[in-house]
Parts: structure tokens; sequence; C-alpha cells
């Protein structure tokens, strides 16, 4: 298909732009584009997308503005919340993480330590623990200050804890975020 | 303590103290009315489906309300404003295009049947409908962007993100192709069956 677009096109789109054809076109105009193939597709389209534009136009159903106005505004406030409380989320994400990295150290730690108890738990059954009227006798010499300082309560008790601060903290993270 | 005073001014309705201010209600409503109508003609007679122009009409207008600063706009003239508003809507149909159509009858809306059967009813419609039916959804925007809107290349360009040298080819093309069409009614396709 070649382009090749007719000098008068211009002169006759203004015409038809402002309403003034047929009525102000000159004769000259009027045999040139009724014999001009290029001028004549313009007239065609030109006419026949004004005439769908106003009826379209006439039957378009138009929403309130109000509500759209509303709409609009929603949609804005939800975007500012959204924006706002984004960086909250990622504050707790990274305290979340913070913390369990901070309990998987101190869990290794003191699993170190927990070894000795391991080894203690195997010499149980040769020791004086489980011969109850030995260990009566041995209680008696020994303070309740000597038992819980001694390697087997500390290591539960801290274990304990830090399960105990761990899934707390975690319960609170779920918390929170369903609220 | 800013985030929970932020926080609290947000919930309390001042988004707007918070986000670019929006624009006044009333000025939007008469920028609706002056608009409403062409866009949603552009819309409906571009998709061939009324009932899609009105959801997109709408959410164009959201849209519009949602961009950085539509008062700027205004203030930048209203055919500025107009134009980015038919910008909005060439981007939406676009998108609608790109989706998958529906694939059963009946997620097709009830409007969508009646449409289809007034259609033969409005003169205009009856000649224009199955031509530009034949024709590609973007030469069909070009086309009432050109010819029912009256935007220049230039401004058609900004609207459908087309390079606006080869706005002045491509119009030409479709031109001449609907004209053949609306000339020739045998030629069409649609029109036959």
């Amino acid at each position: 298909m070649t382009f090749t677009p007719c000098s008068h096109e211009k002169e006759v789109a203004q015409l038809l732009a402002r309403g003034l054809w047929p009525q102000a076109c000159s004769a000259e105009l009027s045999a040139h584009v009724s014999a001009c193939r290029s001028c004549g597709d313009l007239l065609l389209v030109s006419q026949l997308f004004r005439q769908a534009r106003t009826e379209a136009a006439s039957e378009a159903p138009l929403a309130s503005p109000g509500a759209i106005w509303w709409r609009a505004q929603l949609c804005r406030r939800n975007a500012a919340v959204e924006r706002i409380s984004r960086p909250i989320l990622g504050a707790q994400i990274f305290a979340l993480v913070a913390n369990l990295l901070v309990a998987t150290v101190f869990l290794i730690s003191q699993a170190r330590h927990s070894l000795g108890w391991f080894a203690w738990l195997e010499q149980l059954p040769q020791s004086s623990a489980l011969h109850f009227e030995k260990l009566w006798t041995s209680m008696d010499k020994l303070s309740p200050v000597a038992l819980f300082t001694s390697g087997w309560s500390s290591a539960l008790t801290i274990s304990a804890l830090a399960s105990l601060l761990l899934f707390g903290g975690v319960a609170v993270y779920l918390a929170t975020e369903k609220e | 303590m800013l985030c929970e005073s932020t926080l609290s001014s947000v919930l309390a309705g001042d988004a707007p103290r918070v986000a670019q201010p929006l624009m006044e209600n009333d000025a939007f409503a008469g920028f609706y009315q002056r608009s409403a109508r062409p866009l949603w003609a552009y819309l409906a007679r571009v998709s061939a489906n009324p009932a899609l122009a009105d959801d997109l009409a709408q959410e164009s207008y959201v849209r519009f309300l949602s961009a950085a600063r539509p008062e700027l706009l205004l203030a930048e003239g209203e055919v500025a404003a107009r134009r980015y508003l038919f910008r909005i809507a060439t981007n939406l149909l676009r998108d609608h295009w790109r989706r998958p159509q529906a694939s059963s009858i009946e997620e097709l809306p009830e409007e969508f049947f009646a449409a289809s059967s007034n259609a033969a009813q409005a003169d205009s419609r009856a000649i224009l409908g199955p031509a530009l039916a034949c024709m590609r959804p973007r030469d069909r925007q070009l086309l009432w962007l050109a010819y029912a809107e009256g935007y220049s290349h230039k401004e058609i360009a900004e609207i459908t993100g087309l390079a606006s040298a080869s706005i002045r080819l491509l119009l030409f093309r479709a031109r001449r192709k609907i004209a053949r069409l609306l000339r020739e009614p045998a030629a069409n396709p649609r029109r036959q069956s």
C-alpha cells in the first residue's frame, strides 16, 4: 500500500472539525473531494465517526461522580495506610529474625555445655543417685544453692527459659500481626 | 511516635494530608460531566461492549483521581486532563485485551447481548459496527481518537504510547481499510455472515 496523502486533506479536515462542511466548501474543493480517493475516505470516515460519537455519547449511562470520587479517595487512603504499615511489618520481621538468630546462637552455646551433662546421664545408673537411701543421706549434705548451681539444673532452666522466650515472641508477633 | 501520629491521621480520614491532595469534589463533578460521555463512547465503540465500557470508564476516573496530582493536570488545562484520561482508558482497554477472554457464555453479562441485539437499530452503529469489528483493536483506537475525538497525531501518540512518526502511516492504512469496508460491504466477512 502506497502512502500518498492528498494536499487538500488538511483543508477538508479543518472544515470538518469546525462543522463547516459542506456549507463553507468551495465548488472546486467539492469537485476535488468527489474525485480524490484519499479525501473521499477522510470525508466518509470522519462523518461516520462523528455521528457515531454523538449517538454513543447520548446513550452513555453516567455513574454518580460523588461515588467515583469517594471510591478514589478510599483507594488513596488504603494505599497510604499500606505505605505506612509496610515499614512496621518489615521491622517486625527483622525483630523476629534477630530473635531467632539470638536464640539459635544461645542454644548452640548451651548445647556445648550440655555435653558434660549427657556424660553425667550415662554414668547415672552407676552413681548413687538412683539408690534412694543413699540419695537422701547425700541430700542432707547438699545445700539448695549447690543444687541450683549444678550443671544439670542450670542447663535445664536456661533451655526452658529460652524456649519460653522464643515461643512467647512468636506468639506476640502473630497476635500483633492479626490485629 | 511519628508513625503512630501518621497512622492515626490516616485512619481518622486525613489521608490527603499524608498523600497528595485529592481534587475537590465539585471540580471533579464538573470535569466528569463534561468528559464522561465522550470517554464512554470511545470505550463502548472501540470495545464493542457497553458493559465493559461502564466498568472501564469508572476505573479510568478512579485512576485519574488517584494519579499524583490531578489538580495540576486541571491547572494545565482541561484538554490536557482529558487527554490523560483517554490515555488511562486506552491502557485499561489494552490490559483487557491482553487478559484471557471469558470462555463460558454464562460469564458474559446480560447487557452484552442486549447491546448486540440493539446494534442494528442505530444507523451509524449498523454501518460502522461491522466495519469496526473487522479492524484490529489498535486501529479502532487510532481511528476513534483521530476522527471521532479529533486529536492530532502528536496527541494520539501521547495517548496510545506509540511513536508520533508512525501514527500518520498507521492512521492512513487504517482509514483506507475501513473506508474500503464501508464502501464495499461485500468485502466485510462479518456482514456476509
